[in-house]
């Protein structure tokens, strides 16, 4: 992820300072994992291809960025979390309760752009909770999410009774809607996800406390950072990347249940370590996130196109987080062990 | 394991006449282009202890490697009790009486002495469950061997670090070990605890257990070894016995310079108040204390473990809430709540233990550096780069780039990095909490230069050292604590070691 050194040698010892490494191409790859991850998405739509030559099609190509979408833009916030050490796995909650809440207003008459305001600040708004629930029993994110992933998705219930909440026609109009004729916006919407993730990270205070906060909190609260503020404000950043997904999600399936995004905030961890991301944090950035999602779409495709059985996605899905470990592993290895 | 081994053996090792019970002999290691050790030779006769000392690098970890079992040398033998070995493996080394007390492995806090004293080594009964009685008994009879005071069904977690450095040495004599090496074992003791240990050291030589003691303070070298030897750059620049030497001759020998300039520093005319304390309690500091640091003033605190020194540094960086009290800085009221306060209030803070609370040790140089600097710039990060490319300059940083992992750096450079976080700030106030613990001497300079700098551009520092010679050679006036109440404020240049001990002691008669 970091820029060649910019070798300056103003150092006035002759001493050397880099460590001997490995072979540079396994250090390149280890360094950059998100060139493997290309390299395995050509080869295996090259594969695809091969084999059946609709993959290649534009209608085809289009649909897997289509249908990355949601996962995009939890994965993108889930990014964030993961590198400052923490996680949320309440957000398929959050988006199942996200949907209902704006399916019941749009069905009791409320405008639209109001109903997405509101499905939007719900995530928001629960996302903070977490982080103030962590903060104020100091508890680790991960448990606190646990309790309330349970607690958001039986409110759905209890607010739904357990009906599917359809909505009109017109709500899909963000799923429908095609940029220039071929992009679909939903996909725009996820890369712009990506991208202000990927600019918070790289450019920003905010990105530099967040690998700080993820590297060593103890390190980072003694250097003037306000970890338990800055903590907030990542989960409202994730809240609101949760929010805009349970938007499209809704958008392209038209209903909502409580249930509706059960399980994405799994596949949205998987990706961040398929990506790269140390699961202990402090390290990693969106690009290898963006491959990893979008990984995770060509192989669900291609068993589609090839005509393989479907329950292979999820053994694919676990592979290559096996391999991601691995990789990781490689790489703790090389580092210096003192 | 071999369950012979932890049946307490005879009183003393008998070894025939007065040989060596080690001889290590012309010991060379390389690794790719670095010579760690060139024809490295140590005897060690029984009962005697044997320092061995050089700066960070100096071949001194290598050489207990080798020892350990853990690194084959390349050439030289090795003679333990007449067994002569070209490398050891760790279970040979073991087999052979080898023991290790290292520095910085830790206790398993959740377990008790007695159980960390056999971890990994538990004594089997019937059923194969570990048999905690013989696990207590035996440490017991190590713990009243040794003459200490150590439950050996206390928890790990609850002891002190004195304790915690005995049970270290508990767990290595339990194997009855004829040579013990000891690295650096009084760094996180006081000097009461150092004492207490340095007897404990004496004790287990008289029982003819020889013993090579590797430390980088040369007082303790001086005081508890017979015999020494210097590595420097993997060759051994001197080994001899200790009679008739000065830490000066020491110093000297280890950094190839004269260490005249070791301990001396100009004095920066000092200036107006830069900080002044009112009254402040807090967790650790039970009674009000007051105090005023002028700019370009060292203002040292000295005391013993425990008397509150760390815990008012954190009171004032704001890590610690203070219960009552007022800080002024510049003469204006400041409220410090928070490290974020104070950073944005202007103070600065270097902590004891810096790869735990001071270092992100995955990421660069650069975000090292402009960590607390970044907190007072807009939320667009702009010009780190330049600071940081400044820093590494300043600082003297030996690195590839600025954008290198800060975990590849030196111990000693990785200390500057720390240190190199407050200047980007340009911090009027700076707290240092035992800046050179664990730094070789050559690093030790260095900040010490770094805080004559700092001095001359006006900044104050408050500084807290368990060296003496440290304490009363950097500081203008030197703050004595004692039981977490700050008792008495003196001129460093009329205070003598003595003197300074009786007070943090609290000796008032004659």
């Amino acid at each position: 992820m970091t820029d060649q050194a910019a070798s300056r040698s103003g150092a006035p010892s002759p001493v050397p300072a880099v460590q001997p490494r490995g072979t540079s191409l396994r250090t390149f790859i280890a360094a950059n994992q998100w060139v493997l991850l290309l390299a395995l998405i050509v080869f295996l739509g090259a594969i695809t291809a091969s084999i059946n030559p609709r993959f290649l099609d534009s209608r085809n190509l289009i649909s897997i960025l289509e249908q990355s979408a949601v996962l995009g833009l939890v994965a993108a916030g889930a990014t964030m979390l993961i590198i400052s050490g923490n996680f949320d796995i309440s957000v398929g909650a959050m988006i199942g309760l996200a949907a209902v809440i704006m399916a019941m207003l749009v069905l009791a008459g409320i405008p639209e752009p109001l109903a997405i305001v509101v499905g939007i600040l719900t995530c928001v708004v629960c996302s903070v909770a977490n982080a103030g629930l962590a903060r104020a029993f100091n508890a680790p994110t991960f448990i606190v999410t646990l309790a309330t992933a349970g607690i958001f998705t039986g409110i759905g219930l209890a607010l739904t009774q357990g009906i599917i909440q359809q909505v009109p026609n017109d709500f899909t109009f963000l799923s429908g809607t095609r940029l220039f004729d071929v992009m679909p916006l939903v996909f725009i919407v996820s890369l712009c996800g990506y991208l202000a993730v990927g600019l918070i990270l790289r450019y920003t205070r905010m990105g530099r406390r967040t690998y700080a906060i993820g590297d060593n909190p103890r390190a980072a609260f003694l250097a003037g950072i306000n970890v338990s503020r800055s903590t907030l404000v990542l989960f409202a950043i994730n809240g609101l990347l949760v929010g805009v997904a349970a938007v499209v999600l809704i958008s392209r399936i038209g209903s909502a249940l409580p249930s509706t995004g059960a399980g994405l905030e799994l596949r949205a961890i998987g990706a961040v370590v398929i990506g790269g991301v140390p699961i202990t944090g402090g390290k990693g950035g969106v690009l290898g996130t963006f491959l990893g999602v979008l990984l995770l779409g060509v192989i669900s495709n291609m068993l589609n196109m090839l005509r393989i059985n479907p329950f292979l996605q999820e053994i694919a899905f676990g592979g290559l987080i096996v391999v991601a470990i691995g990789i990781a592993a490689l790489r703790s290895r090389m580092e210096p062990s003192r | 394991m071999a369950h012979a081994s932890v049946v307490p053996g005879p009183e003393h090792v008998h070894l025939d006449g007065s040989g060596p019970i080690l001889a290590l002999e012309r010991i060379s290691k390389r690794y790719g282009a670095t010579r760690a050790l060139v024809d490295v030779s140590l005897t060690l006769a029984p009962g005697e202890v044997h320092a061995l000392v050089g700066e960070n690098g100096a071949g001194k970890s290598t050489l207990m490697k080798v020892l350990a079992g853990a690194v084959a040398p390349d050439a030289g033998h090795i003679v333990i009790s007449g067994v002569t070995r070209a490398h050891l493996t760790p279970s040979s080394a073991m087999a052979l009486g080898v023991s290790i007390v290292y520095q910085d492995a830790d206790l398993v806090g959740s377990l008790t002495v007695a159980q960390n004293v056999f971890l990994g080594q538990e004594p089997v009964g019937r059923l194969g469950l570990v048999d905690g009685a013989t696990q207590s008994r035996i440490t017991r009879g190590v713990i009243d061997k040794l003459g200490v005071d150590l439950d050996p069904d206390s928890l790990a977690a609850r002891l002190s670090p004195a304790q915690r450095q005995l049970t270290q040495i508990v767990r290595a004599l339990r194997t009855e070990p004829r040579v013990l090496v000891m690295d650096e074992p009084t760094t996180s003791l006081g000097r009461s605890e150092v004492r207490h240990l340095m007897g404990v050291v004496r004790g287990l030589a008289a029982r003819g257990i020889g013993i090579i003691y590797i430390s980088h303070l040369l007082d303790e070298v001086l005081e508890i070894a017979d015999r020494v030897t210097v590595l420097k750059d993997g060759h051994t620049v001197a080994s001899r016995p200790v009679a008739g030497l000065t830490s000066g001759d020491l110093a000297t020998l280890m950094v190839g310079r004269s260490a005249t300039a070791f301990f001396a520093r100009d004095r920066a005319p000092v200036g107006d108040v830069a900080l002044r304390v009112v009254g402040l309690t807090g967790p650790g500091i039970p009674h009000p204390v007051s105090f005023e640091v002028r700019q370009g003033e060292v203002l040292g605190f000295g005391g013993l473990v425990g008397a509150g020194r760390t815990e008012l540094m954190e009171l004032l960086f704001g890590s610690v809430h203070a219960r009552s009290g007022q800080m002024f800085l510049d003469g204006q009221a400041v409220r410090i709540g928070s490290p974020h306060q104070a950073v944005a209030a202007g103070i600065g803070m270097v902590t004891e233990d810096r790869a735990a609370s001071g270092l992100f040790r995955g990421r660069s140089i650069r975000e090292n550096l402009a960590a607390a600097w970044t907190e007072l710039q807009g939320p667009v990060v702009r010009g780190e780069r330049e600071l940081a490319t400044r820093l590494v300059d300043t600082l003297g940083i030996v690195a590839a780039g600025v954008d290198q992992d800060v975990s590849r750096l030196s111990g000693g450079n990785q200390q500057k990095v720390v240190i190199g976080r407050w200047l980007a700030i340009d911090a009027p106030v700076l707290l240092f909490d035992e800046p050179t613990k664990g730094v070789d001497i050559g690093a030790k300079q260095e900040i010490y230069r770094l805080i004559g700098d700092l001095l001359r551009r006006g900044k104050a520092v408050l500084l807290v050292s368990s060296e003496l010679p440290e304490l009363l050679s950097l500081s203008d006036r030197i703050a004595v604590m004692r039981g977490g109440r700050l008792v008495d404020i003196v001129d460093a240049r009329a205070a003598t070691e003595q003197g300074l001990m009786r007070a943090f002691l609290g000796v008032t008669d004659d």
